[in-house]
């Protein structure tokens, strides 16, 4: 199998282990988790030092020689393969709307979208949507964890960790790619993805790093507030207790 | 994609660089107060960025000045700073609410983009607790995603005053205070390592 995969996959199943017990008690109000911290920070520079010398000189490069609909058919192709993990998260936290809304998109973009270059069901009032292993884990209960930056992939906590194991070991694409001896297949889509996504934040990640004073604090507030959106589907946080004054 | 930005500059920007006109039928039990404010307070802002004999210094100064009507800043750094706060010297108070307006208009103000076709529509309003409304809203970006905007409002002598957007589930107050709190852990638990590194960019 990919050595990444299997990398990840025991880093997660080790810390998703240490992330179960202390999770449970994690209460409403936000608090930054974070014990790992000189880690943290070390490899939150490297990644930045990795990220100036390689991934944003290859996501301008993808910018200047891809045109935005070329782009925008490579996103569409990459968000329809994407579709088989949120449908199973989707199952797994009985949301059975939109696992109809999942399917359906998979359906129409697959066929009427060209393998899915064409967003045709987006057009068609089916919203996208993404779920992941660790949202579900989320959904039923289960609190970040420690805050946990990645190698190369960035900001992460142990359950986030844990479920990208589970989504990239369950993924379809990489069960067949690792079934037929296709593991490039996998790899380079991982690396398109990165690009891709990379090449959609430049301007957003230049603006926070510019009006910051603690970039890695506030990538990481940033990040744990993402997540937990995310967990809600979008729906109303609860709302900070700014005291009657 | 031009527009974005900066995540909550994102919403200042686009939300005053876009169509305010658009209808809001108030749908709920609540009197819409707050929704018909926010929607004020963008016009004023289209009506500047649509201007065009403006330079981009006035731009910048109307939009400062509109910042500072329509937001609470005092409140929103006092409680970034949180438990500091009570524990701040009157005189460390002071400086960091000056510091702090500063911090924020320098943040948002400053490289104001220019109408881009954004649409921003009002979609609802909740009761925020007390005297505090969550006005929800919905920008549009030509070509691009529709991002989330909510805007909490407080009532406060008869003003309305904005003390939180959140784009996204990001709140902009959370994660000023996640970052300040950061700031002055890193700084042995003095505010005045906060001071001193807003002090050192705002000059």
């Amino acid at each position: 199998m990919r050595p990444g995969a299997v990398l990840i996959l025991a880093s997660a199943l080790f810390f998703g282990a240490c992330a179960v017990q202390s999770d449970v008690s994690e209460n409403e109000s936000p608090t930054v988790n974070d014990p790992l911290e000189p880690y943290n920070r070390y490899m939150f520079a490297v990644n930045d030092a990795l990220d100036g010398g390689v991934i944003r000189p290859a996501a301008e490069a993808y910018r200047f020689v891809i045109p935005q609909p070329g782009r925008r058919a490579i996103l569409n192709f990459l968000r329809n393969l994407e579709s088989p993990v949120t449908l199973a998260n989707d199952v797994l936290q009985g949301e059975v709307g939109r696992a109809s809304v999942t399917s359906a998109r998979f359906i129409i973009n697959t066929t009427v979208g060209v393998a899915g270059l064409f967003d045709a069901a987006g057009a068609m009032g089916f919203e996208r949507h993404s779920e992941d292993f660790g949202q579900t884990l989320g959904v039923y209960g289960a609190g970040g964890g420690p805050y946990f930056v990645l190698p190369i992939f960035g900001p992460s906590n142990f359950r986030d960790t844990f479920g990208m194991g589970v989504d990239v070991f369950f993924d379809p694409v990489n069960l067949w790619a690792g079934n037929t001896e296709r593991e490039g297949v996998a790899l380079i889509r991982t690396l398109v993805r990165g690009i891709d996504l990379r090449s959609r934040t430049i301007e957003t990640l230049d603006e926070i790093e510019r009006t910051s004073i603690d970039y890695y604090a506030t990538i990481r507030s940033l990040y744990r507030q993402t997540r937990e959106d995310e967990i809600r589907n979008g729906d109303l946080a609860p709302l900070p207790e700014l005291g009657a004054d | 994609m031009k527009a974005i930005r900066g995540i909550f500059r994102l919403a200042l920007v686009l939300f005053v660089s876009t169509g305010i006109g658009a209808a809001y039928a108030p749908a709920s039990a609540q009197d819409g107060g707050a929704a018909v404010f926010i929607m004020e307070l963008g016009d004023s802002a289209l009506r500047m960025l649509a201007n065009s004999e403006l330079t981009d210094e006035e731009r910048t100064d109307e939009f400062r000045r509109i910042l500072l009507r329509g937001f609470d800043l005092p409140l929103i750094g006092r409680y970034a700073l949180g438990r500091h706060w009570r524990r701040a010297t009157e005189g460390e108070r002071d400086e960091f609410n000056s510091l702090f307006e500063s911090f924020i208009v320098e943040s948002y103000a400053t490289r104001l983009g220019r109408y881009g076709g954004e649409t921003f529509k009002v979609t609802g309003e909740r009761n925020g607790g007390g005297r505090d409304s969550v006005v929800r809203s919905e920008i549009q970006v030509p070509d691009g995603p529709r991002v989330r905007v909510d805007w909490r409002v407080r009532s406060r002598g008869g003003t309305l005053k904005v003390v939180d957007v959140v784009v996204e589930g990001v709140s902009m107050l959370i994660t000023q205070r996640d970052e300040f709190a950061s700031v002055i852990q890193r700084s042995g638990g003095q505010v005045e390592g906060l001071l001193a590194s807003l002090r050192q960019r705002v000059r």
